[in-house]
C-alpha cells in the first residue's frame, strides 16, 4: 500500500465513521456559531433603533404626567373662562408656559373637534344623539390628543355624533 | 431559520415573545406596547380593527366589537348562558350547538376572532424580527378541555400559523423558572389576572409536566380592585358634595383611570393620594376630588376579594390530594398578584413559601410559551448556555481594601484589565492577592490565590504602572497576571474553581454582603481617607526637598506639622474620617501656597512638577497602589 492511497483512507487508530461524526460535529458547530452571529447582528441592529426610542420612553413617562396637568389647566380655564380676573389671566399666562415646555420637546396638540372618528387618533368616551353633524363627527372633545413627532402619544378623548 | 414564537393568548390581554441568542424576549406591538388587548371590532365602514384600537372605538359600537372572545372558544351554547348576559354583542347557537357571533348579519365562530388576535401578534413579532413568522406555540388554561384546545389550535390555524403545540398556562409559567430542569417536584401556580383567577397544582419530574388539579374563579381579577376603589371615591364624593361621579361617563372614566394608578401605587408605597380637580361642576361652581388612600384602608376596601382566592386555593390542595407542605415552588402569574395583600394570602396558604415573581407576572406566560417555542423549533437546545460569575473578583489594594475587576454577574467569557502602581518609593516588587466576593475589605473575601511581581525599576511610590488583567474562559477557568510595563516582566497564576460554588455559598456571601454593606462601606471610606491623606503627605514632603530653600520657614513649618499629624493617625489606623479630611484638605491649600511662592520665587523654575504629576490624574490609572509586604 503506498502513500498516496493512505492518506485517502481515516488515519490509523481512528474508528471508521470518526471522520463523519466530526464533519457532523462541525457543521453543528458552524451552525451554531452563524446561528450566533445572526442574532447578534439582528440585536445590534434593535439595539440602535431602540437607543433613540429609550431615550424617547423616559421622557415619555414625565410627559405623559405634565399632561396631566395640562389637562387640568384645560379644565380650570373652562371654569374661568368668562371671569376676566388677573388670578385668571395670571393661569393663563402660567397654563402657556406649561403648554411652551412640553411644545419645545416635540409635543403638538390636534384638533379633534369636527373630524371624523378615527381610532388612532380618538378614543371615544360616548355619543351624543345630533341633527346638526353627520354620524360619526367628533363633537366633544373632554381632553386633548397629542402628537409626538410622527407617534401620537396620546389619543384626544372625545364624544362623537350618533 | 424561522423563528417560532410564544403566544399567552389571552382573556383580556395578549402577549407574544420569541427566544433570542437563547433569552426570551417580549416583542412591543406595532402600537409600542408589550400588551395587546384581546378586542376585534368590525367597524360601520367595513373596517375591521384588532387590540388597541378596536377597544378605541368599543363605546360607539359594542354590538359589533368583541373581547372575551376566550370564554366562548370551543364551547356549546347552550354551556355559555351565564357568559352571554355579560357581553354587549350578539352571541347565537349555530351548527351543532356550536356558539356564534353576530356581527351585522353575518356569523363569526370565536376561533374566527382569536385568530385576528393571533394574525395582529404575528404579524406584529414579524415586523420587530425582520423576517416572516409561522410557527408558534399557544398557551391555553389548565382546565381547557378537548374541545376548547382543539378550537384554539383553529384559531392558530385560520390566522395562518403552524401550531407546534398547545400548551398549559401554568406549565408555561414553570418553564419560565426553569422548574423542569428541577428533579421532581410539586408546583403551584397561583394566577390572578385581569379579570380571571385560575389556581394549579402541577407535578413536574424529568421535563414532563402533570396537572394535577386546577380551580379557580372566572370572575374574579383586577378589574374588580378596581372597581372596589371607584365606587369608594364615588361614595365619599356623594357623601361630601352630593353629587354622583358615577352618573357622570367622563368623570367615571377619570375615576377609573384614578383607582387602577391607586392600587399600582400602592403595590409600593404605603401611601398615596388621589387628585382629580374640576372632576365636576354645580351651580356653587366647579369641584375637586382630593383623597388620600392608605395601603391599610385599601386592604380593608378589598379584603372580600383577596378573601376570594381563599377557597379555589384549598380546593386544589383537596383535589391534588395533598396538603400545603407537599407544595415546594409557588409561581405568581398575572398583574393582580403584585398586590402585597395578595401575596401575603399566598404565602399564609402555601405554609409562607417564598414565591417565585422575579419574571414580570404579566409577561411570564408568554415567555414560557417562546421557550417551548425554542425547544420545539431546536433552537433552544442549540444555543450555548452562557455562565455568569456568581460572585465579584478582584485584587487587595493598599489599606486592605477589596479592588473590584469583574463584577458579580458578569457573562463569562470575559477579560478586564486595570493599571496599578506602587505604595512605596522604590518598591522592587507587588503582591497579588486574588479575591472572590462582595465585602468591601479583603480580609472579608474568599482568597482564590497570592503571586507575587518582581523586578520592579527603582521609582518613586506611584510612578511604576503594573497592568493586572483577570481573564475568565467559558469553562469558569481565571487567569490572573500582572505585567510591569517598565520592566516587561510578567507573572501570572490559573484558578480553576472561581465559579464552582454551590448556590447556597454564593447566597451566603451575597446576603452577607448586603447585611455588612453600611458597615463595610464606613471602613472602606476610611481606608480611602487614609490613603489620601496619606498620597498628599507624601507629595508635600517631596515637594518641600524639591524646592529646598525656596520654601518660606513659617509654610514649611505649617506643612511639617500637618504631616506628622498625618502620620500618626496614618500609622494608628485611625476611624477619624472628618479629621483625615479636614487634614488632607489643610495640607492640599499648603501645597498650593508652596507652589505659588516658588514660583514667584524663581520664576521659570521648574519646582511643582512633581505634585501635578502624581497618580489619580491620569486616566487609566486608578489611585489605588498596592500594599508593599
Amino acid at each position: 500500500m503506498d502513500s498516496t492511497t493512505k492518506t485517502t483512507k481515516s488515519p490509523p487508530g481512528s474508528e471508521p465513521g470518526e471522520t463523519e461524526r466530526l464533519k457532523e460535529e462541525l457543521r453543528r458547530e458552524h451552525e451554531m456559531y452563524l446561528r450566533a452571529l445572526a442574532d447578534f447582528d439582528n440585536y445590534r441592529r434593535r439595539v440602535e433603533r431602540e437607543r433613540a426610542s429609550a431615550a424617547r420612553s423616559g421622557k415619555r413617562e414625565l410627559i405623559l404626567s405634565l399632561l396631566e396637568v395640562l389637562d387640568s389647566f384645560d379644565r380650570a380655564l373652562e371654569h374661568a373662562g368668562d371671569s376676566s380676573s388677573s388670578i385668571s389671566e395670571g393661569l393663563q399666562a402660567i397654563y402657556r408656559k406649561l403648554q411652551r415646555v412640553v411644545e419645545a420637546q416635540g409635543l403638538t396638540p390636534f384638533d379633534s373637534l369636527g373630524e371624523t372618528f378615527d381610532p388612532e387618533l380618538h378614543e371615544a368616551i360616548g355619543s351624543v344623539p345630533t341633527g346638526e353633524y353627520e354620524s360619526g363627527t367628533v363633537v366633544d372633545e373632554v381632553q386633548r390628543g397629542y402628537r409626538w413627532g410622527d407617534e401620537v402619544l396620546r389619543p384626544a378623548r372625545v364624544r362623537v355624533a350618533e | 431559520m424561522a423563528k417560532a414564537i410564544g403566544i399567552d393568548l389571552g382573556t383580556t390581554n395578549s402577549v407574544v415573545a420569541v427566544m433570542e441568542g437563547g433569552k426570551p424576549t417580549v416583542i412591543v406591538n406595532s402600537e409600542g406596547s408589550r400588551l395587546t388587548p384581546s378586542v376585534v371590532a368590525f367597524t360601520k365602514a367595513g373596517e375591521r380593527l384588532v387590540g388597541q384600537l378596536a377597544k378605541r372605538q368599543a363605546v360607539l359600537n359594542p354590538e359589533n366589537t368583541i373581547y372575551s372572545a376566550k370564554r366562548f372558544i370551543g364551547r356549546r351554547y347552550s354551556e355559555v348562558q351565564s357568559e352571554i348576559h355579560n357581553v354587549p354583542y350578539k352571541v347565537v347557537a349555530g351548527p351543532n350547538d356550536a356558539v356564534r357571533f353576530e356581527i351585522m348579519g353575518k356569523q363569526y365562530a370565536p376561533e374566527e376572532i382569536s385568530a385576528q388576535v393571533l394574525r395582529k401578534l404575528a404579524d406584529d413579532a414579524a415586523k420587530y424580527l425582520g423576517e416572516k413568522v409561522t410557527d408558534a406555540v399557544i398557551t391555553v388554561p389548565a382546565y381547557f378541555n378537548d374541545a376548547q384546545r382543539q378550537a384554539t389550535k383553529d384559531a392558530g390555524k385560520i390566522a395562518g400559523l403552524n401550531v407546534l403545540r398547545i400548551i398549559n398556562e401554568p406549565t408555561a409559567a414553570s418553564l419560565a423558572y426553569g422548574l423542569d430542569k428541577k428533579k421532581h417536584e410539586t408546583i403551584m401556580v397561583f394566577d390572578l389576572g385581569g379579570g380571571t383567577f385560575d389556581v394549579s397544582i402541577l407535578d413536574v419530574g424529568d421535563g414532563v409536566f402533570e396537572v394535577r388539579s386546577t380551580s379557580g374563579d372566572g370572575h374574579l381579577g383586577g378589574d374588580d380592585f378596581d372597581k372596589v376603589l371607584v365606587d369608594w371615591m364615588a361614595e365619599e364624593f356623594l357623601r361630601d358634595q352630593g353629587i354622583d361621579l358615577r352618573k357622570d361617563r367622563q368623570a367615571l372614566q377619570r375615576l377609573t383611570e384614578a383607582g387602577e394608578k391607586a392600587k399600582i401605587e400602592l403595590s409600593s408605597a404605603i401611601e398615596t393620594t388621589i387628585s382629580l380637580p374640576f372632576i365636576t361642576a354645580d351651580a356653587a361652581g366647579p369641584k375637586h376630588l382630593e383623597m388620600r388612600l392608605t395601603r391599610a384602608k385599601f386592604e380593608q376596601l378589598t379584603a372580600n376579594l383577596v378573601d376570594r382566592c381563599v377557597a379555589p386555593v384549598k380546593q386544589a390542595l383537596s383535589d391534588a390530594k395533598i396538603t400545603e407542605r407537599d407544595i415546594e415552588e409557588v409561581v405568581l402569574v398575572g398583574g393582580s398578584t403584585r398586590i402585597p395583600a395578595v401575596q401575603a394570602l399566598v404565602r399564609r396558604l402555601t405554609g409562607g413559601k417564598e414565591p417565585n415573581q422575579s419574571v414580570n407576572p404579566d409577561e411570564v406566560v408568554a415567555i414560557g410559551a417562546a421557550i417551548q417555542a425554542g425547544v420545539l423549533a431546536g433552537e433552544v437546545k442549540d444555543v450555548v448556555l452562557l455562565d455568569v460569575t456568581p460572585l465579584s473578583l478582584g485584587v487587595e489594594t493598599l489599606g486592605g481594601v477589596m479592588t473590584k475587576l469583574i463584577e458579580r454577574n458578569t457573562t463569562i467569557p470575559v477579560r478586564k484589565s486595570e493599571v496599578f502602581s506602587t505604595a512605596e518609593d522604590n518598591q522592587a516588587a507587588v503582591d497579588i492577592h486574588v479575591l472572590q466576593g462582595e465585602r468591601e475589605l479583603a480580609r472579608d473575601n474568599r482568597t482564590l490565590g497570592h503571586f507575587r511581581l518582581e523586578g520592579i525599576r527603582p521609582a518613586p511610590r506611584g510612578t511604576p504602572q503594573v497592568e493586572v488583567t483577570f481573564d475568565i474562559d467559558a469553562n469558569g477557568i481565571l487567569t490572573v497576571a500582572a505585567k510591569d510595563q517598565g520592566s516587561g516582566k510578567e507573572q501570572k497564576i490559573t484558578i480553576t474553581g472561581s465559579t464552582q460554588l454551590s448556590k447556597e455559598e454564593i447566597d451566603r456571601m451575597v446576603t452577607d454582603a448586603q447585611a455588612h454593606s453600611e458597615e463595610d462601606r464606613k471602613r472602606r471610606e476610611e481606608v480611602e481617607a487614609r490613603n489620601a491623606a496619606d498620597s498628599i503627605a507624601y507629595q508635600v514632603e517631596r515637594q518641600i526637598s524639591d524646592l529646598g530653600d525656596r520654601v518660606p520657614l513659617n509654610e514649611k513649618a505649617r506643612a511639617e506639622q500637618l504631616i506628622a499629624e498625618i502620620r500618626e493617625l496614618v500609622k494608628g489606623n485611625s476611624s477619624d474620617v472628618a479629621r483625615l479630611r479636614q487634614l488632607t484638605s489643610d495640607l492640599q491649600q499648603v501645597a498650593y501656597g508652596l507652589s505659588s511662592s516658588a514660583y514667584s520665587q524663581a520664576a521659570g523654575a521648574q519646582g511643582a512638577g512633581t505634585s501635578s504629576a502624581q497618580p489619580g490624574g491620569g486616566d487609566d490609572v486608578i489611585d489605588a497602589e498596592f500594599k508593599e509586604n
